[in-house]
């Protein structure tokens, strides 16, 4: 299991009720496959920097969830297949979320790399 | 006398020796924070380099990678430094 973070752009002609149908269709989508939402923040609609698909302006939705690889493919493919999708982008947390601290650790990630010499000598007589 | 050659060179970005997120460890790089990132991006939209930003090699990556990923969901723009804010 991975920590994912998927912002997107929603038409800003979309509000009111349908906006909330819409986010709660692809809240349904992540719980239908069994991903665990962790947070979910609506930012609002924003002027964009450049035109996409012809709109200057749009509705940011920020999520992140706990899942598997195969359940990214497929909300991903079901906010291509949606019109009212402007633009997605959904990008691995490798660590983590920390809610609390509303900033993410970045002193999780250290490996250790353990360096296994086996030398096995024979002695051919 | 204001034309001296330490004059022209800082006229430009303000330039500041040392990396500022090694210097001070609470800074994120985090390309949903577009006002850090504004910093480091040209008034055409250009990633400053490292020779001007004084940044790291590691977090001029970063700041790169951070850049590319808010101008790909429209946080930052490619041409200019036109931002969602």
């Amino acid at each position: 299991m991975r920590t994912y973070e998927s912002i997107f752009i929603i038409r800003p002609q979309i509000a009111g009720d349908e906006y909330t149908a819409l986010l709660g269709k692809f809240k349904q989508i992540l719980a239908d496959q069994q991903a665990e939402i962790l947070r979910c923040q609506e930012w609002g609609t924003k002027r964009l920097p450049y035109l996409v698909k012809k709109q200057d302006q749009g509705t940011f939705v920020l999520i992140n969830f706990v899942a598997g690889n195969t359940v990214v493919k497929e909300f991903e493919r079901r906010l291509r297949l949606d019109d009212a999708i402007l633009q997605f982008q959904t990008v691995l947390l490798e660590n983590g979320l920390d809610l609390s601290a509303q900033e993410e650790e970045s002193a999780e990630g250290d490996k250790e790399a353990a360096d296994d010499d086996n030398e096995q000598d024979e002695d051919q007589d | 006398m204001a034309f001296d050659k330490k004059g022209v060179a800082r006229r430009r970005f303000g330039r500041r020796k040392g990396c500022r997120f090694c210097a001070d460890s609470d800074l994120k790089i985090d390309y949903k924070d577009v006002r850090t990132l504004k910093y480091f991006v040209s008034e055409r939209g250009k990633i400053v380099p490292r020779r001007i930003s004084g940044n790291c090699a590691i977090h001029q990556r970063k700041i790169t990678e951070a850049i590319k990923r808010a101008r790909n969901i429209a946080l930052l723009s490619f041409t200019s430094k036109r931002t969602i804010e």
